[in-house]
């Protein structure tokens, strides 16, 4: 099984101030980026945005999820052969693009 | 000597020719857009991390293929643009005599892997003119840069090796290099890249670690030293065991043992690894 993490936005407000689930998680799944940069100033804490990144790393132990104030991880798991055919079927998609 | 000496080593090594460290004195400038703002790929932080989430989808699907082509696009950019190499410590220190100025920064890996407060973060050193203009694109450098002497930054450096962090240099528009960062793993993400998915943005040093097992009394002192998973304890034989194709050539293990029972050697001695980056 596979992981797939859902990040709820309207409730993660501020994930690099409140940092709970990147400081827990075992496995380093997580990554919490800017989505803008600026000129002249930093990013501000709230315009970051968290994404579970190393998918395949997640054993599943749920800390994210108990650890999060505001209930804003959604932990589910998906059979890899089900994901495995979804990203087959992506591939095809973008090499036929390709030679298009 | 490595691909990177070979061009831009002028006859020894590339980290330590100080042509590396002047050439692009000024970056070229973002003009537009980024002023105002610019949109930036939250999921991309970190050295080579721009392509993991498809990576690890390809991972996933079990095409090799689609993750060879991966990175093979990703590191024919990286090595014009944005690599790194783990040096040792003795480089490191040398490094620190030619590059000027040198700042104290933090760590972005850790900040967006780990979320890390700024203040607690400052284990990264930005090193070169660059530094006299950070303020210019601050995000890169939250909370600031702390200016050291040489003396200083050695001190900063030794410290570092002691508690027993991987030193690298690391380019920013090849070569020119930019940074020196104390890396571990898995909150290091170009070592993390490099370990669990084989993406070569972090480059074998040129030393590998050897172990004397007529030395070793098999004290234990250097587990735990090892950020590569490189190193462990032959337990029926009571020895420490350096996989030697899996070593970085970081020197960690060494500076731990009491017995001197493991030594560096140069990469290009031994011929089974000598092209092993």
């Amino acid at each position: 099984m596979i992981a797939q993490i859902k990040i709820n936005f309207d409730l993660c407000k501020d994930p690099l101030l409140c940092r709970r689930c990147l400081s827990v998680c075992p496995s380093v799944v997580f990554v919490c980026g800017p989505t803008k940069i600026w000129k002249g100033r930093e990013t501000d804490p709230q315009e970051y945005r968290i994404f579970g990144r190393y998918l395949d790393k997640c054993s599943g132990c749920g800390d994210c999820v108990k650890v999060c104030p505001t209930g804003a991880v959604d932990l589910g798991f998906l059979p890899k052969e089900q994901l495995a055919k979804r990203y087959q079927e992506e591939r095809i998609a973008q090499l036929n693009e390709r030679n298009s | 000597m490595c691909w990177v000496c070979e061009k831009y080593g002028n006859g020894e090594k590339w980290y330590l020719n100080p042509e590396n460290y002047a050439r692009r004195l000024y970056k070229v400038r973002k003009e537009g857009r980024e002023a105002s703002g610019a949109d930036a790929d939250p999921q991309a932080a970190g050295m080579g991390a721009g392509v993991v989430a498809e990576l690890v989808k390809a991972r996933i699907s079990g095409d090799l293929k689609w993750e060879e082509e991966i990175k093979r696009d990703a590191l024919e950019h990286a090595y014009q643009t944005h690599f790194g190499q783990v040096v040792t410590l003795d480089e490191y220190l040398q490094i620190l005599d030619i590059a000027y100025p040198l700042v104290k920064m933090t760590c972005g890996c850790r900040r967006v892997q780990r979320g890390m407060p700024d203040e607690e973060n400052f284990t990264c050193m930005g090193i070169g003119p660059g530094m006299y203009k950070w303020e210019r694109w601050p995000e890169t450098y939250r909370g600031g840069v702390e200016f050291l002497t040489p003396e200083e930054a050695k001190q900063w450096a030794m410290m570092n090796h002691k508690e027993g962090r991987v030193q690298t240099v690391d380019v920013f528009g090849t070569p020119y290099i930019g940074g020196l960062c104390q890396c571990e793993y898995p909150g290091c993400v170009a070592v993390r890249n490099r370990l669990d998915y084989d993406f070569k943005f972090l480059l074998k040093g040129h030393t590998v670690a050897k172990v004397d097992r007529e030395k070793c009394t098999g004290c234990k002192s250097c587990l735990g030293r090892c950020q590569f998973k490189s190193l462990n304890l032959e337990v029926y034989t009571n020895k420490a065991y350096v996989d030697m194709d899996q070593c970085f050539g970081c020197g960690l293990c060494i500076t731990a043992c009491p017995s001197g029972a493991i030594e560096l050697l140069d990469r290009e001695s031994l011929p089974g690894l000598a092209e092993n980056w």
